[in-house]
């Protein structure tokens, strides 16, 4: 079987600010990382390959820059990345973005799987990956936490509100990944990192995937951002102390006053 | 020396970092510096190919290793040192006793050594320093004597004892210098070879974490193959030959360590509200304890990247300007930490922050690798060179050039620099004239003044350049402000102090051509820039 994931590099936003005057985010001497998610996604594809023996390719969108998150896969052992850079790209929203990256899945063969994180931690739309499985016309599960291979159906583990539910899925699908709450990221050592410079690796233009330029960019965007800003703090927090029921017994003499329960 | 692409050595330094984060936090490191003791398991972890496999920097990839180049040490070298010193010499320790194959050794030695270090995660040591011989080795008194079987020579006995050898209690193989009938020579030692045994680990005013020890030889056979490079007398020769870049790595320990200190003051400064506003708000807090040293530091990374740089590309040797980093950054750092534990009051006086265990560590660098002083002393040997050959034309120069890229660019302080670099010339010669350098005391002094020289001219170059390096942290208005900051100070050192110093040694009637009042004079603008260089401190290192 033959696993896509995609992987975005995006600014460590625990890092970032937003410069509350242009309404744009202040990115100087911001390291930039790969997407959290999409790191938890690719070892996910990384431990199926393991158990089955599959084959995984890493895809990236970005600038030129964006190549040390694909570097960064085939050190953890993707075996062969590309990386879709052109100017066309820039601007892209969801739509277009999911529009390119399912153009790149095409043309990289028949895939069984593409695992993509739940979202980026930049833009938190959590749409690319349903996007993506749409413009296929595939399968998609999305919030899944782990998966597994039994014959040739997938047992996807999804994350729903107070629980979990238990999907099978058959190839080709796309499954969005969350981060279980114990996981801790893997990092390459350096011989690994070095050994990475020998794997495969691309850059596909918006003509190498076969894509329309209308459907690109800024221009083939139906959404475009204004600005971007920090919700205004309201009020003041209020800490309780003490044992757990006079906290509680704080907390509702508080509401009471403030009447948002009735005596 | 083959160099890693950015990428990969970027790549390397998160993995770096993050096993750093989880497997190295500042409890673990307080109680071994408490404790005085050795973490072997971290350091086998460290060389574990399949977790981060950070000697393999040093070896060439044929024999296991990832080639790194004099840039990627250095980087690599700097991260360590923030993580802590300790570990960063233990690491050290065995590129160093690696050092002597990597230079001198044939090619089955380089192989077999080699590739058994790759791959068994060996500790090395360097064993180099004795009771009566450090900075001087000419003094050396251990001996190789030879042992011939049937006439002939079969392998080598050694007697002696070594001193202050990092790794020396734990190391597995050991890179040891000994006096041969043909002169100095390097020689493989195994731990386990019969009369070998190091001494106790010593009890150090700081870098705790690493094992220092004595070794003593008694009669330790050692076959003729362990001879580095097969060939007697070479030693010295093949120590020389690295010193500029090994003395780089140590500099990059200076500015690891320095800067680690400064930017934990520099984000404490934002959350300690004194008199009504925080510290980081008070010039006389930033402008004391924090901007001055971030801007030598600065000005120390500047410099060490251009020698990586010329190293990485072909050149050789470079022994004054690896001297010139290592003083510079090394002094630097040991000051910068020294300020950091004023900066946080009472709670740098503890053990709880983590800036008096860096003042510890870093006062090593300025001892290790060549004193301060030895290298103020190889500095003016190496310059005073110069001076003479060019007939005092080599500083003057350096400022032609300076005039140029201040008419290029106004912004990096070259202009304060030309005028530092004039003074350094008029210095110089006024001290050939005189036959100054007849007293110690001023050679050593020269080797100060040329230092602030050279690292000016080399950060207001660096400074004016369009794309900076993947190591600053700062945009350009940040530092080009700290490149005019230490031009001034650049040129006020060299112009005071040298004159002090020739009018002060002098017996003759003195004509001497600095202009101390330029000096003065350039001085303006300097709160303003100091200023700059405060808000962009502020907005780099936030508070946690």
């Amino acid at each position: 079987m033959h696993i896509a994931v995609f992987i975005k590099q995006v600014p460590d936003t625990t890092e970032v600010k937003i410069n509350p005057e242009t309404g744009t985010l202040i990115r100087a001497g911001v390291p930039s990382i790969i997407n959290p998610y999409d790191h938890f996604a690719l070892q996910s594809a990384l431990e199926l390959k393991k158990k089955h023996g599959f084959r995984v390719t890493v895809i990236s969108m970005g600038p030129p820059q964006a190549k040390s998150v694909v570097q960064l896969a085939l050190a953890l052992g993707a075996d062969d990345g590309v990386l879709l850079s052109d100017m066309a790209f820039a601007g892209s929203d969801t739509w277009a973005t999911s529009y390119a990256l399912s153009r790149a899945a095409k043309k990289s063969g028949k895939l069984d799987l593409i695992l993509c994180g739940m979202q980026a931690i930049d833009g938190d739309t959590a749409q690319v990956g349903p996007g993506v499985a749409q413009q296929l016309g595939i399968a998609q599960v999305t919030f899944c936490e782990h998966i597994d291979l039994d014959g040739k159906k997938f047992i996807v583990k999804k994350l729903i509100d107070n629980g979990y539910e238990v999907v099978e899925v058959k190839p080709p699908a796309l499954f969005t990944m969350i981060m279980p709450p114990d996981y801790a990221p893997d990092y390459p050592s350096f011989p690994d990192i070095h050994a990475a410079l020998a794997k495969p690796y691309q850059v596909w233009s918006a003509a190498d995937i076969g894509a329309e330029e209308r459907y690109l960019g800024l221009k083939g965007s139906p959404t475009q951002v204004n600005k971007i800003y920090p919700p205004p703090l309201k009020g003041k927090a209020q800490m309780t102390h003490g044992s757990v029921h006079q906290a509680v017994d704080k907390l509702l003499e508080i509401m009471k006053k403030e009447r948002f329960i009735e005596e | 020396m083959a160099s890693i692409d950015a990428i990969s050595r970027n790549l390397m330094l998160d993995s770096l970092r993050e096993y750093a984060k989880r497997r190295l936090p500042f409890d673990f490191i307080r109680r071994h510096d408490t404790d005085n003791e050795f973490p072997a398991e971290i350091l086998k972890e460290m060389y574990d190919p399949a977790i981060l496999g950070v000697h393999l920097l040093m070896i060439p990839v044929k024999y296991g290793g990832v080639s790194g180049g004099t840039f990627d040490i250095y980087r690599v070298c700097e991260a360590l040192a923030r993580i802590d010193l300790g570990i960063a010499t233990s690491v050290f320790a065995t590129f160093l006793g690696t050092d002597p194959l990597n230079v001198g050794g044939t090619e089955e030695q380089k192989e077999k050594w080699l590739t058994k270090i790759a791959k068994e995660r060996s500790f090395v040591a360097y064993a180099a320093t004795e009771p009566d011989a450090g900075s001087d080795l000419v003094n050396l008194k251990t001996r190789a004597e030879h042992v011939v079987k049937n006439g002939k020579l079969t392998g080598y006995c050694l007697t002696g004892a070594k001193q202050w050898i990092s790794n020396g209690g734990v190391a597995d193989i050991y890179t040891v210098l000994a006096l041969a009938p043909g002169g100095p020579s390097w020689f493989i030692v195994e731990r386990d070879m019969e009369g070998f045994s190091p001494n106790k680990h010593e009890d150090k005013h700081g870098i705790r974490l690493s094992n220092t020890a004595g070794l003593s030889l008694d009669n330790v056979y050692v076959p003729v193959e362990n001879l580095i490079g097969l060939e007697e007398g070479k030693g010295l020769l093949q120590a020389q030959a690295v010193f500029g870049y090994t003395r780089l790595m140590v500099a990059a320990f200076g500015l690891g360590a320095g800067l680690e200190a400064i930017e934990i003051a520099a984000r404490y400064s934002q959350q300690r509200i004194q008199a009504g506003g925080p510290l980081s708000d008070k010039q006389g807090y930033t402008h004391k304890f924090l901007v001055p040293n971030i801007v030598r530091l600065e000005a120390a990374r500047a410099y060490i990247e251009e020698t990586a740089n010329r190293l990485d590309s072909g050149e050789h040797g470079l022994q004054t300007e690896g001297a010139v980093a290592k003083y510079f950054a090394t002094e630097s750092g040991n000051k910068a930490a020294e300020d950091a534990i004023q900066a946080l009051g009472g709670y740098g006086y503890t053990h709880d922050f983590a800036v008096e265990k860096i003042k510890r560590d870093v006062k090593i660098t300025c001892i290790y690798e060549g004193t301060s002083e030895v290298l103020e002393m190889t500095i003016y040997r190496g310059r005073w060179q110069e001076h003479l050959k060019t007939r005092g034309r080599y500083y003057l120069d350096l400022a032609d050039k300076m005039d140029a890229l201040h008419t290029a660019n106004a912004d990096v302080g070259a202009e304060a620099c030309a005028l530092a670099l004039r003074s350094l010339a008029a210095v110089l010669e006024e001290c050939r004239v005189q036959k100054l350098t007849r007293h110690q005391h001023i050679t050593f002094k020269l080797g100060r003044l040329i230092t602030m020289g050279e690292a000016a001219y080399v950060f207001s170059g660096a400074a004016a350049k369009e794309k900076y390096s993947e190591s600053v942290r700062f945009d350009a208005q940040g530092w080009r402000a700290m490149a005019r900051v230490f031009a001034r100070e650049a040129a006020l050192t060299i112009a005071v102090e040298g004159a002090a110093l020739v009018l002060g040694t002098a017996e003759g009637e003195v004509n001497l051509s600095v202009d101390v009042a330029g000096a003065a004079a350039a001085q303006k603008g300097l709160t303003a820039d100091m200023d700059i260089v405060a808000a962009k401190l502020k907005q780099t290192f936030k508070a946690k």
